[in-house]
Order: C-alpha cells, then sequence, then structure tokens
C-alpha cells in the first residue's frame, strides 16, 4: 500500500526535541513497511535505553503513521540491536552535532 | 519487542518544589559565607557545621531527591513504589534542615529534633528507592549503585542523629569519633556513589556517546564503597590505619572514575558545549582539584588544605553537578508536562529553547569564579578574597534562582 519510503516520509515528522532532528534523518528509524489492508510495520530504536520519552516518540511514530490515507494499525518494534550509534545518522546530522 | 517501562513518571507539581527549595537553599549558604572570617574556619566550627547542614541537606539532598523521583523509573525500568511519598519528603528536609542549621548556630536543643526530622524524611526516601528495587527483576552496574548509596546513606543518618543527640547532651558519645564515619557515608557513600551510578546513564544519554567500556566505572564505585566501609570500621573501632586505607581506596576510585568520564567525553557525538557541558567540565575539574588538595593534606597536615579540598568538593563538583542536569531535567519535565500534548496539532519548542541563555551563562562564570577566588581565600588565609568570592557566588546564586523560576514558567 505504501513503501518504505513514504512511510520513512511520514515519520519523518517526528521530532526529537532534546537534539532537534528528526527520527529518521537521526538513523533511529530501521526498517518499515505496509500490507495491502492497510496495517503498518515500523522498526526503529532510540538512541539511549534510558531514554524518559520512549513512549511519548512511540507514539508520535504511531500518530504519524496513522495520518497517512488508509492506514488501519500500526506496529511499533522497538529493538535494540544493532545498537544505534552516530555513524547511523545522515551526513548532516553528524556534521551539525560535531560541532 | 523490548519495552522500557515509565509509566510512572510523576507529575512536575510534585517535583518542583525540589528544584526550588534546592536553588532557595544554594542562595542561603552562598549568603551565610559573609558571615565567615577566615580566621574561624575551622572543621569543627559550628558555623562551619551549620553552613555545611544548610548546603548539603537544603541544596544537594534536595536536589537529587527530586531528581531521582523523576530517574528512579528511568533508571530502574520500573514504577516507583509510592511516588506520593515524595510529597512528604520536601517539606520534612526543608524544616529539619532549618531547624539543624539554627541548631548549630546556637540553639543545640534544636538539633535532635531537627536531626529526627531530617531522619524521617530520609528515611521515607530510603524506604521508597528499597522498594522499589525490590521491583527490579534484573540487576545492573547502576541499580546496584543505587542500592548500596541508599544502604549508605541510612546508616549514615543514623550516625547523624546520635551525633545530634551527643551534641544536645542527650546521649554521652565520643562525636568526633563518629563524625569520619557520617561524613564519608553521607557524602562519600550517598552522594558520590549517587553521581558514579546516574553517570553512566546521564551523561552518554546527554551527549550521545557510545562504544566506551563500563568495566572503569565498575571498579571504581567497587573501590569507593570499599573505602567508605574501611572508614566507617576505623571510626568505630579507633585503627587510623584502616582510616589511610579507606582514604587511597577513595582516591584511586575517583581516579578511575575521573579516567571514565573522560572515555564518555572523548566518544561523545554531540560536540557542542553548551552550558551543560561546562557544568560538567568545571565539575569534574573541581573533582581533580578536591582529590589533589586532600593528597597534600595527608602529606603535610595543613588544615586550610583539607577545608579546601572539602571546599572544592562541594561547591565545585557537587553543585555544578547538579546545577548543569538542573539545566537539562528541568525544561524537559515542562516540555514533558506543558508541551508534549501539542506535538503534532501547534509548533512546540524545542528543549534548548527553555533556557534562558545568558542568565545561565552568567550563572556558570560567576559561580566558577566564586568557587576559585574561596578556595584561593581558605589557601591563603585572606580575608578580602572570602568576601570578594562570595560576592561572586550572590551573584550565580541570584541567578540561578531566577533561572530555575525561568524554566518552570516557561509557556
Amino acid at each position: 500500500m505504501y513503501t518504505k519510503e513514504e512511510l520513512f516520509l511520514a515519520i519523518s515528522t517526528v521530532i526529537d526535541p532534546e537534539v532537534g532532528f528528526n527520527l529518521v534523518e537521526m538513523g533511529l528509524i530501521y526498517d518499515a513497511s505496509c500490507d495491502e489492508e492497510g496495517n503498518a510495520y515500523v522498526k526503529m530504536t532510540l538512541s539511549t535505553k534510558a531514554c524518559p520519552m520512549h513512549q511519548l516518540i512511540q507514539q508520535w511514530v504511531k500518530e504519524a503513521v496513522k495520518k497517512m490515507a488508509g492506514i488501519k494499525s500500526v506496529e511499533i518494534d522497538l529493538v535494540w540491536e544493532p545498537e544505534w550509534n552516530i555513524t547511523m545518522a545522515e551526513a548532516h546530522v553528524k556534521k551539525a552535532l560535531s560541532r | 519487542m523490548f519495552s522500557i517501562s515509565q509509566d510512572f513518571a510523576p507529575p512536575f507539581k510534585l517535583i518542583s518544589p525540589f528544584f526550588i527549595l534546592g536553588s532557595l537553599f544554594y542562595l542561603l549558604s552562598v549568603i551565610f559565607l559573609f558571615f565567615f572570617s577566615v580566621d574561624n574556619l575551622s572543621m569543627l566550627d559550628t558555623k562551619v557545621l551549620s553552613f555545611v547542614h544548610l548546603f548539603l541537606l537544603g541544596f544537594v539532598m534536595m536536589t537529587i531527591f527530586g531528581a531521582m523521583a523523576q530517574l528512579v523509573p528511568v533508571v530502574l525500568e520500573v514504577g516507583h513504589f509510592g511516588v506520593e511519598l515524595f510529597y512528604a519528603i520536601w517539606p520534612l528536609l526543608a524544616i529539619g534542615t532549618i531547624m539543624m542549621a539554627f541548631g548549630f548556630v546556637g540553639y543545640p536543643t534544636l538539633l535532635p529534633f531537627g536531626g529526627t526530622v531530617v531522619l524521617i524524611a530520609m528515611m521515607i526516601f530510603v524506604m521508597e528507592i528499597f522498594l522499589t528495587i525490590k521491583k527490579v527483576k534484573k540487576f545492573n552496574l547502576v541499580i546496584s549503585s543505587m542500592l548500596i548509596a541508599n544502604i549508605f546513606l541510612f546508616f549514615g543518618v543514623i550516625f547523624g542523629l546520635v551525633m545530634a543527640l551527643g551534641y544536645a547532651g542527650m546521649v554521652n558519645i565520643d562525636i568526633n569519633a563518629l563524625l569520619k564515619g557520617h561524613v564519608f557515608l553521607v557524602i562519600v557513600g550517598y552522594i558520590v556513589v549517587t553521581i558514579m551510578g546516574l553517570s553512566v546513564v546521564l551523561l552518554p544519554m546527554f551527549g550521545l556517546s557510545h562504544g566506551f567500556s563500563k568495566k572503569p566505572l565498575e571498579i571504581s564505585v567497587a573501590l569507593v564503597s570499599l573505602a567508605v566501609i574501611s572508614v566507617v570500621l576505623s571510626s568505630l573501632s579507633g585503627v587510623a590505619l584502616l582510616g589511610y586505607g579507606g582514604y587511597a581506596l577513595a582516591s584511586v576510585g575517583l581516579l578511575i572514575y575521573f579516567y571514565f568520564i573522560y572515555t564518555i567525553h572523548k566518544t561523545r557525538a554531540r560536540k557542542e558545549i553548551d552550558i551543560y557541558a561546562k557544568s560538567l567540565l568545571f565539575a569534574y575539574f573541581s573533582l581533580i582539584a578536591s582529590l589533589v588538595l586532600a593528597l597534600v593534606y595527608l602529606g603535610i597536615g595543613y588544615e586550610p588544605l583539607l577545608l579546601a579540598s572539602a571546599w572544592m568538593m562541594f561547591f565545585g563538583f557537587f553543585a555544578f553537578v547538579i546545577t548543569g542536569h538542573m539545566y537539562k531535567i528541568i525544561p524537559f519535565l515542562v516540555w514533558f508536562e506543558r508541551f508534549s500534548p501539542l506535538v503534532g496539532k501547534q509548533k512546540v519548542p524545542m528543549l534548548a529553547d527553555m533556557l534562558p541563555i545568558k542568565s545561565s551563562s552568567a550563572q556558570l562564570l560567576f559561580c566558577a569564579l566564586g568557587v576559585v577566588v574561596i578556595a584561593a581565600a581558605i589557601l591563603l588565609q585572606e580575608e578580602v578574597l572570602l568576601k570578594a568570592g562570595a560576592s561572586f557566588l550572590l551573584m550565580g546564586a541570584l541567578a540561578l534562582v531566577r533561572n530555575v523560576f525561568y524554566m518552570i514558567n516557561y509557556k
């Protein structure tokens, strides 16, 4: 129903208020898919297990995907392997953070 | 799916009094400095004892307890046993601290009563933490250090109460013999071990550090804990060698801890030196300065060195670690409560937008200057420098209080 790129585009509206970048450019979204019935699946991680906003961020991702027409359900798979590190972020994020 | 539970994060109205009172007690402690003269600076001077309790209980413990109300579910990955108990902790701790501060400077009968009120506040805190830890299924380094720290606090407060009864003449004990044990249990055993344990969570989280080893922290927590036990045994038994062994273990443990912090700093992805990073840099260099001064004191026995070491540990290390984290924790809590429900509906501020940039820089600069100048005043026994340092600190403390209210009232 939607491609991975379309789902990533929707999720890119979710911004981490601590660092000021969206989750996709941070490299926190590992995978996303959607079947013909409108059931979406998002595999993601967080920059740290101790993130106090982890529930909120998952909720925002769900809401961002649910805004897409025809989406019935969203399953979030929060994983810690592979562990996130800065090399997974986009070049402009790495550059901005290293200043 | 691996999930972390933070379902029981406390409401901000429960935590905000801890930060407001903490900053006000910091201001009061700084005002107290104007009443000191370099001639009467001594570890056992009643004015010094009053000042130390006002600062450590009113500012350090108050803000740590408030921060723990928020951080415990994050760190332990379980909800609080009874988070409502924190509503009782801050008023009791504030009242008990004021009673103790007055008790030391001329009303000794207030001491056991103030001490008992503080004891009740701390026991509520310790029991709440123990019962929360009991819910944890899998222990890790952070949880273990939190457990160790709270056991030390439990015994440290009991030592303190016995000493308060002794000061008031209600029991006949050797106060000086218990003093070392009390100081090490509360300051090193609780405050330092708590900071050490939490730093493995908080510093990498804010600095986006990855790929560092936790082994140095494991070793340093073990050494510092053994140091506390050794000094307490020395305090109870009178065996001086145990005390010196404890000081050596603590020094080595803290140096290894400093190395661990350096590895987190080196592996951080976020290189920005903001108010948080600047505060921590000053804090950790103060820790090293404090250690060096203490070691020189052990060598030559000049008491101002010990006082300057304690000063750098309290107003340099503890205060800057705490104020640095206040600039992260308060905006987050306010944002979580006030702006997170608006995400996706309207434009919301970033956490960094909620900081008063100029005022927080002023706080850091004036407080850092004040800390260094007063350390020099203590070492050189120079009255003018003491007043100059206190003046710098007063400017910084006023800025801190202003910043706390600014962040809490951010709309």
